[in-house]
């Protein structure tokens, strides 16, 4: 009469914490999760073929819609491969900047994670502080180039302008203020009992097993592996930056939480650099009209918030659109291990999973 | 003073329920509200300040007459009253959805069963001890005769509290069972495993203020705590306290314990598939749970209506005229202290996050038990000493 049996249930694609549209099939015994498997692609618009319709000037604004919650380090992925397509050199002065956007944006996302996945585990007001430091940068984001989130900051060469008058002041000013912002996320999170008891020891994946699956970004360092490409093959600025790579060897979410909240440190520490050693001259180079690339191939890697955001280009000879466009997508490539980080555990874990893998359904989907 | 006939106390009766029912549907959208604008304030924003962001028909109407208001300094900050009347008006004339596989008259009675154990607890609960105020002479029918603190004077209160209280957990479990669907039913079996183990620990907890007073009725209950003998207990008694409110929390599925309706992880759990004034009736019935168990905490833990603070007792008590209605201050106390405790379930919300199913479980049996029966021998102790 009584019999048991394993209960399928689909968290998403319409759920509150799977961050858009992802939708986990899980198979279900009581509530320990047996079977999890991630279903993607309800945000697919095809931004790789677009972008191969669209001239080399055109496609940034595409980039833009891929992880929409980091735009600026999808644009300087972008600019950089199409730079080192037809051998452009930027000018110091607009490396330094794209340096300062792309770390304000770091911590625009990071504080985003920080904001949700604080959410999903239940704190709602750390949600509401983050978003409003989170509102500072967008600010600055509009101040720089007119658009708060999708922002195509860059152009092929440089930037279509210098800083506006009064942005040093307002990064400033938010320097100044943000470590004590820190600090009050970490007075509610770090030793509160119950943030320990819902990340310490959850959702875990060693460093094998993440170098297994090619995840990149926080999840890694949290296993313990110090590769951050701003380190291992510097672009931008970062050769002339002093920074640290913040690592953890716990491998569970409450390492990753750590491993975030000192990047965050370090990125304000890049910022401070940034306007400190801000150097004169032009904010553009000298590039023609059009481009068009001899057959040739690209791949450029650079550490967006979320790991190693590759994007492979093929130019066609003759011709001002991509021959092929494809992009590593580091959240694409984290979600893989979602089943590892979850089998095993109860459907509260996959919540905290999710979330401490700081997905962006635009970017998976793309 | 005359002595009513059946049908006068029966009139009052039915009076002190209009009364209580007011009461709290008074204190429950105020609650809702205070939860807006409180946690507001925790995370920094302004809170519920518009009714809608209507700028036609009634809600536009009130709108623009709220925003009128503002222009008074001290009124713009309560521009958001006339949104709880919205909320209401909203749940009453939604489409009442039933799932086309639910079991519809479970489905029904679930709702009605969450709140009408939630308000019926108020019968045993004495707002002020004694006589609550005396009819003038010229009141038809019922001059002259006086209405008492509380609706039912029961002598086992206590325990009529605690088992009227836990019939609720059926409304939730039966409401996740009905729905047939899957998230509901996670929450509806979450609930009954967490509202059965943390029933245990809070009755414990409020074994040990029976031990102190030797009794189980409210009133009295609340009385000896503040004012016999054994208001020597009150004092170890916080630990008491801590270990009720904790599972006070329990009980009414807030946070750190919403479990049953966890947003983030069941998206509204056993009341996923319930919507207009059925909805409502889950919603209300949390409010007026959480009120219960506030209420009780300040009657036996807090002194209930007797304890004023800071000697303040015995300045009323010299102040007034003998003949004066001194239930006034005893019953401002009273429900002074079930708002502190209101604001501290807000205040807990803004602050921490929620327990994973099973840590909350493991926080009940493994602790909050042993704690609660350690308390219970305290007591004791304390009780004999004395």
């Amino acid at each position: 009469m009584f019999k048991n049996e394993e209960m399928e249930i689909n968290l998403g694609p319409q759920h509150p914490s799977t961050h858009g549209v992802l939708r986990v099939k899980l198979r279900l015994d009581g509530e320990t999760i047996t079977h999890c498997k991630p279903v993607i692609g309800y945000l697919h618009r095809g931004v790789e073929k677009i972008c191969e319709n669209q001239t080399f000037f055109q496609g940034q604004v595409w980039t833009d819609r891929m992880d929409y919650c980091s735009a600026v380090a999808n644009n300087l992925g972008w600019a950089e491969a199409n730079e080192k397509l037809f051998g452009i050199t930027v000018p110091r002065r607009a490396q330094y900047i794209r340096t300062l956007l792309n770390e304000f944006n770091r911590l625009a996302s990071h504080l985003i994670w920080l904001a949700t996945h604080a959410l999903d585990i239940g704190a709602m007001t750390v949600f509401l502080y983050a978003f409003r430091e989170r509102e500072d940068i967008l600010d600055m984001n509009e101040a720089f180039c007119g658009s708060r989130l999708t922002t195509t900051a860059f152009r092929i060469g440089g930037l279509r302008e210098d800083m506006p008058p009064g942005f040093e002041k307002m990064a400033r000013k938010f320097l100044a203020k943000f470590p004590t912002c820190l600090e009050e996320y970490e007075n509610l999170l770090s030793e509160n009992r119950i943030w320990k008891k819902r990340t310490v020891g959850v959702a875990m994946l060693s460093a094998e097993d993440a170098i297994a699956l090619g995840v990149t970004g926080p999840v890694l360092r949290a296993a313990g592996v110090p590769y951050d490409i701003r380190k291992a093959f510097p672009y931008a600025a970062y050769a002339e930056m002093d920074f640290e790579v913040p690592t953890q060897t716990a491998a569970d979410t409450y390492a990753r939480y750590l491993v975030r909240m000192a990047e965050m440190r370090q990125s304000a520490r890049i910022i401070q650099q940034c306007l400190d050693g801000m150097p004169e001259g032009p904010v553009m180079a000298k590039i023609p009209k059009i481009l068009k690339p001899e057959v040739n191939e690209v791949y450029h890697a650079t550490e967006a918030p979320k790991g190693e955001l590759g994007y492979y280009l093929v130019g066609e000879k003759g011709s001002t659109n991509p021959y092929r466009f494809h992009v590593r997508a580091p959240g694409f490539i984290n979600l893989q291990s979602l089943p590892k980080m979850a089998e095993g555990g109860l459907i509260a874990d996959i919540v905290a999973a999710i979330g401490t893998l700081d997905i962006v359904l635009g970017e998976i989907d793309r | 003073m005359p002595t009513p006939t059946l049908l006068q106390s029966i009139a009052i009766t039915l009076i002190q329920c209009v009364l209580v029912v007011l009461f709290v549907f008074v204190v429950v959208p105020l609650t809702v509200f205070a939860e807006r604008k409180v946690l507001g304030h925790i995370q920094q924003r302004l809170g519920s300040t518009r009714v809608a962001s209507g700028h036609i028909g009634i809600t536009g109407w009130m709108n623009r007459g709220m925003w009128k208001w503002g222009r008074i300094p001290v009124l713009s900050y309560w521009r958001g009253i006339p949104g709880l009347l919205a909320d209401v008006l909203k749940l009453i004339l939604k489409e009442d959805i039933i799932p086309a596989k639910a079991d519809k008259f479970v489905f029904f009675i679930a709702p009605a069963l969450s709140m009408v154990s939630a308000v019926v607890v108020f019968a045993a609960i004495s707002f002020v001890p004694g006589t609550f105020f005396v009819f003038p002479a010229w009141f038809p029918g019922l001059g002259g005769l006086p209405v008492s603190g509380g609706i039912a004077d029961i002598n086992v209160g206590l325990l009529w509290i605690l088992g009227v209280a836990s019939v609720g957990v059926y409304g939730i479990v039966l409401a996740g069972w009905a729905s047939n669907s899957k998230y509901p039913l996670l929450g509806g079996l979450r609930s009954a495993a967490q509202m059965v183990s943390y029933e245990v620990p809070l009755a414990i907890s409020l074994l040990a203020p029976v031990v102190l007073t030797g009794s189980l009725n409210f009133g009295e209950m609340a009385q000896r705590m503040a004012t016999g003998t054994s208001a020597w207990g009150l004092v170890p008694q916080v630990f008491g306290f801590l270990i009720y409110l904790t599972c006070g929390f329990a009980e009414t599925n807030r946070l750190p314990f919403d479990m049953p309706e966890a947003e983030n992880e069941l998206v509204a759990g056993f009341h996923t598939e319930y919507s207009g004034m059925k909805f409502g009736f889950f919603y209300l019935a949390e409010y007026i749970n959480m009120t219960v168990v506030s209420a009780l905490a300040a009657g036996f833990f807090l002194g209930g209506s007797w304890l004023l603070p800071f000697g303040l007792q015995g300045l009323v008590n010299q102040l007034l005229p003998a003949d004066a209605w001194i239930a006034g201050p005893h019953a401002i106390f009273f429900v002074a202290k079930i708002i502190f405790l209101l604001f501290t379930y807000i205040w807990v919300r803004g602050t921490i996050p929620r327990y994973r199913y099973d840590q909350v479980m493991s926080v009940a049996w493994k602790y909050l038990i042993p704690l609660a029966l350690v308390n219970l021998l305290l007591a004791a102790f304390v009780r004999c000493a004395v």
